[in-house]
């Protein structure tokens, strides 16, 4: 299609798209003075009338106009790092960073092939470990109770992410079995996951099962909670991955099997693959999903990022300052959501060749 | 749900609780060198807070604070504030992830009963209010007549301020809002003429509003909520250092005996009633299996009562002692008898 406006200056380009009718001119001004005075105000709260600094406190008790990024400058220590010591907060903050870069750098296609792909994570959870629980190197050890904030939030969520996604691989190939008592099984596992709350499987996962559970068995309450949100995950990721294989057809893997493919050939190289790519959307939708509902675990006492916040303004210094400290949590989730989505599409556009 | 979830828990904690009744919390916390209190998910407001450099304080974190100085003789190195939430804290006390739990938990009859739990005295007596602008100059509840009160959905609060409305004939409209936050904002917002809630968070909304005089608490005691320490049923040796904690603080109170005088008192006791008290001469420990100085290394470590109290509550957020006074000030605690 050949776009004739863009010969065209711009001006009448704009004249063109958004001036063309008198109804068309009134929506375009009426709009765009909508959308600026939204932005006026928010620019007026959020900078030009704010409080930047802790020692200037008073200034936004009783009649301040602007918001108070006070309590982030006084508090953000506690919002990034929850309750783990004053002192070892360092620790958590390259940790964090650690896990972070992990996930650019997997990004990098570089990095696609079974091999490199586990060391790179392998490593990085390594690193993430001995560092946030200390015990080794001189470290001094910090218990998984005492984790919080943002360092938290991403362990959850890189962790649920890692054991899920093989989980998940293995629920689809499992409900695709050709024997119907494996394939029903697994059928009605899935359906019983998907049809309960993950409020209530974290709850169970966190406090009822130490009850039932043999001693060793146990283990620390963070560990169980991630693997029963990664079973959850599993669960809603492997019917995600079982619709990306039912799209492709059947002739594909007729005719690995004519060729005499293994099954594992046939999975590994025709099917999953293709799969995938079917699936990517809703699976970047399933990670963003996943990454939000972290904050679940204030429910059995984890001082995630949210659990942070809200001790952040919990106190008499700062208990009006709600508003600030849950845009400053809101900011965060949205670097990271963002930039999961952005990345998501370019993934898409970048496998959508194969199909121009 | 989550009913069905404590109830299950309850149960298996049952199972596994007979098995474990012969030896008590107190001992296992003993040996284990450390106390583990319960803290919680977040933030409450006067009772347990994380300050810039994420270390708990409050008046419950306070209390946890003096067991464990009870205990060892100082909370350093032995006390762990184990954060949980609200719905958490049974099982978690249950399953023995926790010792005691002092997390302003009101005493029921339900919880009492069906969920194996035993109540110590009650430390903090909570009442529920409303606060009115003080525009509309009303001077109690029914003069808020014809107007309206905001509440949050889903807790007791909802139930306590409509039973209150029908017994006493008041006609208010009731506005019902999904979180705390949100409450508040519409009631400063002039969406509503009064806002109910727990007295201390109401003492500190007020405190922390744009102009507190603009806003009064009505005087009126909508319901009242007796807060306890919790520990399982069938453990009295611990239970009984927790009614003696608290009582030890009443009588710090009573006798003068603050967190800064305490070595000259201890020096020098004005009567042997107050030298066994903090253990110059021996017995006041002996008999509960601590040692014969603990209620000296308690006041050492959080002073009396009202100390307490002013530290976290009356200080920072203006709550009055009221109730919580010593029955000489018109309160309703009392130490119990030291002999």
């Amino acid at each position: 299609m050949v776009r004739t406006y863009q010969q065209y200056g711009f001006l009448s380009n704009i004249r063109a798209n958004y001036f063309a009718t008198r109804l068309d001119a009134t929506m375009t001004l009426v709009f765009s003075g909508l959308i600026l005075w939204v932005f006026w105000n928010l620019l007026n709260w959020g900078a030009l009338n704010a409080v930047w600094s802790a020692e200037n406190r008073d200034l936004c008790v009783g009649g301040g106009k602007g918001a108070c990024w006070a309590v982030i400058d006084a508090r953000w220590r506690l919002i990034m790092f929850g309750l783990y010591p004053y002192e070892e907060q360092w620790r958590s903050a390259i940790a964090c960073i650690v896990m972070v870069g992990v996930g650019i750098l997997s990004c990098v296609p570089w990095f696609w092939n079974a091999k490199r792909i586990s060391v790179l994570w392998i490593s990085g959870f390594l690193i993430f470990y001995v560092l946030m629980r200390g015990g080794f190197f001189g470290l001094t050890p910090v218990f998984e109770q005492n984790w919080g904030g943002l360092s938290l939030t991403i362990f959850i969520f890189a962790s649920v992410s890692l054991i899920g996604m093989p989980l998940a691989i293995m629920f689809a190939l499992l409900r695709r079995s050709e024997l119907p008592w494996i394939a029903r099984t697994m059928g009605l596992i899935i359906d019983i996951f998907r049809s309960l709350p993950l409020l209530a499987i974290m709850f169970t996962f966190a406090i009822v099962l130490p009850f039932v559970l043999p001693g060793w068995m146990i283990g620390d309450k963070l560990y169980r909670v991630i693997f029963g949100y990664a079973l959850f995950f599993a669960c809603y990721q492997a019917e995600i991955l079982r619709g990306g294989i039912q799209a492709l057809p059947a002739g594909q893997e007729e005719a690995a099997k004519a060729l005499g493919m293994s099954y594992w050939h046939r999975i590994g190289y025709i099917v999953l693959p293709q799969a995938f790519r079917n699936a990517l959307p809703p699976t970047i939708n399933q990670f963003v999903i996943t990454f939000k509902e972290t904050s679940l675990v204030v429910v059995i006492g984890f001082f995630e990022i949210l659990a942070s916040g809200n001790a952040a303004f919990g106190t008499s210094e700062w208990s009006f300052a709600h508003v600030e400290v849950y845009f400053f949590v809101g900011l965060i989730y949205f670097i990271f959501v963002f930039a999961l989505s952005r990345y998501g599409a370019h993934l898409e556009r970048r496998l959508a060749v194969a199909d121009r | 749900m989550k009913k069905i979830l404590l109830a299950a828990a309850a149960t298996f904690a049952l199972m596994t609780g007979v098995a474990n009744a012969a030896d008590s919390r107190l001992n296992t916390a003993l040996e284990r060198g450390k106390l583990l209190c319960s803290g919680h998910n977040g933030s409450f407001l006067g009772f347990a807070e994380v300050d810039d450099k994420g270390n708990w304080k409050g008046m419950d974190i306070d209390l946890c604070r003096g067991l464990a100085a009870s205990l060892f003789g100082s909370s350093e190195g032995n006390l762990e504030i184990v954060p949980i939430s609200w719905a958490q804290r049974w099982p978690s006390l249950q399953s023995g992830d926790i010792d005691v739990v002092i997390k302003l938990s009101g005493w029921t009859q339900s919880r009492d009963t069906e969920l194996n739990l035993a109540y110590s005295n009650p430390y903090f007596v909570g009442a529920f209010h409303v606060m009115a602008h003080a525009e509309l100059e009303a001077k109690s509840v029914a003069d808020l007549d014809g107007g309206s009160i905001c509440v949050s959905a889903g807790t007791s609060t909802e139930r306590i301020l409509a039973a209150y409305l029908e017994n006493n004939g008041i006609e208010a409209e009731i506005i019902v809002f999904e979180k705390g936050d949100e409450v508040k904002a519409a009631y400063f917002n002039q969406r509503c003429d009064g806002l109910i809630l727990f007295s201390p968070p109401l003492a500190a909304t007020k405190a922390t509003a744009e102009n507190p005089d603009a806003h009064v608490i009505l005087p009126d005691v909508l319901a009242l909520e007796p807060e306890a320490i919790i520990v399982p049923e069938g453990d009295p040796k611990w239970l009984d250092v927790q009614n003696w904690m608290l009582s030890s603080l009443w009588f710090a109170e009573i006798n003068g005996i603050t967190q800064a005088n305490i070595d000259e008192v201890r020096a020098n006791p004005p009567s042997s009633q107050i030298g066994k008290f903090l253990g110059v001469t021996p017995g006041y420990g002996e008999r509960l299996g601590l040692s014969d100085d603990w209620a000296y290394n308690l006041i050492k470590e959080v002073g009396n009562y009202a100390e307490i109290f002013e530290r976290n509550v009356s200080g920072p957020y203006g709550l009055p002692r009221a109730m919580n006074n010593l029955y000489t000030n018109g309160g309703v605690f009392y130490p119990l008898v030291v002999d």
